[in-house]
């Protein structure tokens, strides 16, 4: 660390480049440093993902350096007694206390059994560190975090068919936009800055803008129509227009489910592909001979998507037949009656969608000549937080699917699924396979292996998800009902508030006190550090270098035309007090601990660093030095951080049309039929019965199904649905002690408010102003209410994630609510058992407290 | 001879409020000053009901009434239509605050800025171009002295969605006259006699 300062820009009043860290979105700002001070921040003109814009988080973010409740210094607790709002009693150590107390603790762990250590860390490019700090100590349990509120559901759905992680829309070219369940493009969302600034300008030329969202959000506000659905009923409305779309008005992309997806491989009674014998591939019938070949068979002339064949005596149906006749056979009324959304709306919406889709249309873009589908669908945490998360999101993306707008100007896109040095695989069945680079974690197809969980977030059930890290506290609660052997005895924990970001504080605290060791790395001390034995004080993202890039191009380099652009985060001024960067303080843990080898052997490969700048046996790196290896294997080795002094980006060159619309290059299909669900759940069915686990095997359908809540059972007690929004101000609780940021939010009735419908306060003699208290059947939230028409009826909503009680933040104290105090720990009937999304909305009632 | 002034694409803005922080952040304004902010108010009933996002600011019009009332002619209106306050003459008898029409000015009590909410302990301190002192009338000024150096407002500059377009209104070729003529531009409360030079398209 020492040396890392020496390379911090000198001047008594510069702007120094670097990366905000306001949110994950990783922009390129400037920020200010007069006379040793930071004094404002703005954006870097020379950063493709800001052009010199910057967002209301942004620039408040100076201020979260200079907060008087900063820890400044480590700190051990001298209260023995854990609990929710107990007070740990803080006195400040040494840093040599601090780190010989963890080092002694994590060393009997690790020779014990090191998969009692949990690494609760949330940092998007520090995650590299964390993960091989991780695996260096052996312990699979990493990365707990706030799983419930990223798109666990929607994440698969992408992977499998546009082999990336994240979702946009072509938004230049696009002239129909559904943005369902997210607020994409107004400063909500990934790739904030130039989405927000692609979609004002489609706005400004005519886009039609339609919103799905039980909140009139931002999003919905800025909309030409808002679909106000009932909450969690997403997967039934997509459901009613796919009806619409292909049973009704009949419209499909023929060509691109032909040729681009499997919809032409024949599937037997079994419900899975017939395949050749003596190759084992996947068969399509070809009208031309009424032969059934291969799928990438030489002499396949005219494939067929619809038919009933007869193929060596079995009985089959092109898979988008089998989907077809799904789709037929939707009970409309019953779907339009589950979300609350008239029919005759939703028949408008989808014929307008589908006829904007404009099949059949090319545009010629760099000499190409390319499909054109200026219609397409994004969708999140709000169509995907549900039981039948999954499900809805890919009955959704399959209006994306069936109408060809995947991948090609226009339409639906994943982001960056091809890219200078990676490039995504094809499965022996033809179709495609996210590369390893923008998939880090478990592909959801092919999938994994189904085993006895011997990882706490129990992800060996969920062969077909991302990622199951909402469901730590499932597998700490209760692991011999998993076949898990050992109890966590330690955790190392920063940047994820759990007692406020998962479900009620009471019962998360319950969870934790069972860690018997937690070491809490943070700037404040949030409702989780309360619960920890020792606290470190981190270093702010102006004080520290961070791994390169900072932007994961999975999500953080904008999709479509444009360049390839690499972000710095580089120091702006030294940490305060005793601060240090919380990746240098792991680094500093392995190096004590003796494992500092193993991190680098396992960074050598995770980091991405080439022959030459392999991390050597023997020696200290600082996280900026390894930084600078990453940058000189990606740029040369005559490339150095210390010609970064004008800009927080080095571009590379411009993309490729291949690279920007890669459905028209790429050999792989994108499956339109899920075949591969079929395997796994048989596999997860043998697993959950030899542990005599009851579990839910519904969603494992290789066509959408409509999976209701929890929260859709009849209650005439409950009889309302909680759930919650984002606002463009505030990012997790990143911002919540931010004064400015507080400031604006105490002034919008929008932020920190309870929200009814009017008619739900007049039957309550609920009133503006009023205190209320809004109950589930296990928690409940206090506020302040306001009566409202910008709500379903059936909903009680708030924003963000507020309602903070932690002493070690006053500025947020008792400000706004916290929806997840209403939610139950993670539980069968509350979760999806294919993609391991926690379900987040709740039946609730509300009163006058 | 100038004539600055705003237009607001309101098709454009998001409400994101970058503006507003941005304008804190130019003239480290007293905790609870804001010389700009986004009106987020509902209008319609379920489910034909949105909220409009209306940036508001100082509208730095031709006519300004604030300088009509001021009596110790601290409001003043420079000649390439900036309105400014003297904060050396100004009383703080908040005549002007009462009489704008559009409720764009504060009187400052407290001058300090980003305090702590319980302790007012002064947290963060920037360098700005004028200190804001004690009982004076405070509004927007159109960033003058990043105008002067050639630069947009701090609210403009950074608006993500580009929603705001500063200029010359005086130059039929600025942006800023261009979307007001195309995009039919109107002001806020005409009837006041005001002759605001805060446009809004859109909407």
């Amino acid at each position: 660390m020492q040396r890392d300062h020496s390379h911090i820009i000198q001047g008594q009043d510069v702007w120094v480049p670097t990366v905000c860290g306001g949110c994950y979105n990783a922009c390129g700002i400037l920020v200010h440093r007069v006379g040793g001070k930071v004094v404002e921040a703005k954006g870097d003109p020379n950063a493709p993902n800001s052009l010199g814009r910057i967002c209301a988080k942004g620039l408040a973010r100076p201020l979260d350096l200079y907060t008087t409740k900063r820890v400044l210094r480590p700190m051990k607790r001298t209260n023995p007694v854990k609990g929710l709002g107990e007070d740990p009693r803080w006195q400040e150590i040494s840093w040599d206390e601090a780190l010989d107390t963890i080092v002694a603790r994590l060393d009997r762990i690790r020779k014990d059994d090191p998969r009692k250590l949990i690494i609760s860390h949330f940092d998007i490019p520090g995650y590299k560190i964390s993960t091989a700090f991780a695996r260096a100590f052996g312990t699979n349990n990493f990365h707990w975090n706030r799983a419930c509120y990223c798109g666990s559901a929607s994440h698969p759905v992408w992977l499998i068919t546009n082999g990336t992680l994240n979702s946009e829309v072509d938004f230049e070219r696009c002239r129909y936009i559904i943005l369902w369940g997210t607020q994409l493009g107004h400063m909500v969302n990934t790739i904030a800055l130039s989405a927000s600034s692609e979609l004002a300008t489609a706005r400004r030329e005519g886009a039609k803008l339609v919103v799905v969202d039980p909140f009139c959000s931002v999003a919905a506000s800025k909309a030409d129509e808002w679909v106000p659905v009932k909450p969690g009923t997403d997967g039934a409305l997509a459901l009613a227009m796919l009806h619409v779309l292909v049973s009704e008005l009949g419209i499909f992309d023929a060509a691109f489910i032909r040729d681009r997806t499997n919809g032409p491989y024949l599937i037997g009674p079994d419900g899975r592909y017939v395949r050749d014998p003596a190759s084992r591939k996947p068969l399509i019938m070809d009208l031309s001979d009424r032969v059934a070949k291969p799928f990438d068979a030489a002499g396949l002339a005219q494939p067929a998507i619809e038919g009933e064949y007869t193929v060596g005596g079995t009985q089959c149906k092109p898979s988008f037949q089998l989907l077809k006749d799904h789709i037929a056979a939707i009970d409309l009324e019953e779907m339009a009656r589950v979300c609350t959304i008239p029919l005759a709306q939703i028949r408008r919406i989808t014929r307008d969608f589908g006829e904007a889709a404009s099949i059949g249309a090319t545009i010629d873009i760099g000499g190409h000549t390319l499909p054109l589908r200026p219609a397409g669908i994004d969708y999140k945490r709000g169509a995907a937080a549900h039981r039948g998360g999954f499900n809805s999101c890919w009955a959704i993306h399959l209006l994306n699917m069936l109408v060809g707008a995947v991948d090609v100007p226009g339409g639906q896109r994943g982001v960056n699924p091809l890219g200078p040095t990676w490039q995504p695989g094809v499965s022996d069945d033809g179709l495609i396979i996210p590369s390893d680079i923008i998939t880090k974690y478990n592909k959801p197809y092919p999938g994994s292996t189904v085993a006895v969980p011997t990882t706490l977030d129990l992800h060996e059930l969920f062969p077909a998800s991302l990622f199951t890290r909402g469901l730590y506290p499932w597998g700490i609660d209760e692991p011999e009902k998993f076949g898990i052997t050992y109890r966590p005895e330690a955790m190392i924990h920063g940047r994820t508030n759990l007692m406020l970001n998962s479900h009620d504080g009471r019962a998360m605290a319950e969870t934790l006190k069972k860690i018997d060791f937690q070491v809490s790395i943070g700037l404040v001390a949030d409702e989780t550090t309360e619960l920890a034995d020792i606290m470190l004080p981190d270093a702010h993202d102006f004080e520290r270098w961070d791994m390169f890039p900072v932007n994961d191009p999975y999500a953080f380099v904008a999709p479509g035309m444009g360049s390839w652009y690499w972000l710095m985060r580089q120091a702006v001024v030294e940490p305060a007090g005793e601060a240090k960067p919380w990746t240098e303080i792991y680094i500093e843990i392995a190096r004590r601990l003796g494992i500092l080898e193993d991190l680098y052997e396992v960074g050598n490969t995770l980091f991405g660093l080439g022959a030459q700048h392999k991390l050597e046996k023997g020696r200290d790196y600082s996280v900026r030095e390894i930084a600078e290896r990453q940058a000189k294997t990606m740029f040369g080795e005559s490339w150095s951080f210390d010609r970064i002094k004008e800009t927080s980006a080095a571009i590379t060159r411009d993309k490729t049309l291949e690279e920007a619309f890669p459905k028209a290059f790429l050999k792989s299909r994108a499956p339109i039929y899920l075949e591969y669900l079929l395997d796994h759940k048989d596999k997860v069915a043998a697993t959950v019965d030899k542990l005599g686990l009851e579990w839910d095997l519904l969603p494992y359908s290789p066509v959408p199904l409509w999976i209701p809540c929890e929260a859709h059972e009849p209650d005439a007690e409950y009889d309302l649905i909680a759930t919650n929004s984002k606002l463009p101000t505030h990012q997790f609780s990143i911002t919540s002690e931010n004064l400015w940021i507080d400031e604006i939010a105490s002034k919008n009735p929008y932020s920190y408010n309870i929200m009814v419908h009017t008619s739900t306060a007049q039957k309550r003699g609920l009133v503006t102003g009023d205190t209320v208290c809004v109950q589930s059947r296990y928690g409940e939230y206090r506020g302040q209410l306001k009566v409202t028409e910008l709500v379903h009826p059936e909903t009680v909503m708030c924003c963000g994630s507020f309602g903070h009680r932690a002493r070690g933040m006053p500025i947020s104290q008792k400000k706004g609510v916290s929806h997840n105090e209403l939610l139950p720990p993670p539980c069968l009937k509350r979760i999806d058992t294919l993609s391991g999304q926690i379900d987040m909305c709740v039946a609730v009632k509300i009163s006058k407290a | 001879m100038k004539r600055y002034g705003m237009v607001i694409d309101l098709k454009k803005c998001v409400g994101c409020n970058a503006c507003t922080v941005a304008c804190k952040s130019e003239h480290n304004t007293p905790g609870g000053i804001l010389f700009t902010s986004v009106l987020d108010k509902e209008m319609g009933k379920f489910p034909d009901v949105i909220r409009v996002f209306v940036p508001i600011l100082c509208n730095h019009c031709e006519q300004p009434s604030c300088a009509d009332v001021c009596p110790s002619k601290a409001t003043y209106r420079r000649e390439d239509g900036i309105v400014m306050i003297d904060y050396d003459l100004c009383m703080g008898c908040a005549a002007c605050v009462e009489h704008c029409p559009y409720h764009a000015r504060d009187l400052v009590g407290d001058p300090r800025t980003v305090l702590m909410h319980e302790g007012r302990e002064r947290v963060f301190e920037r360098p700005v171009h004028r200190r804001i002192p004690e009982r004076v009338a405070a509004k927007c000024d159109f960033c003058f002295f990043r105008v002067e150096r050639g630069e947009e407002p701090a609210c403009a500059a950074l608006c993500p969605t580009g929603a705001r377009i500063f200029g010359d209104l005086n130059d039929p070729n600025s942006a800023a006259s261009m979307v007001i003529r195309e995009l039919s531009g109107w002001t806020l409360l005409p009837e006041k006699g005001t002759e605001p030079r805060v446009y809004y398209v859109g909407q």
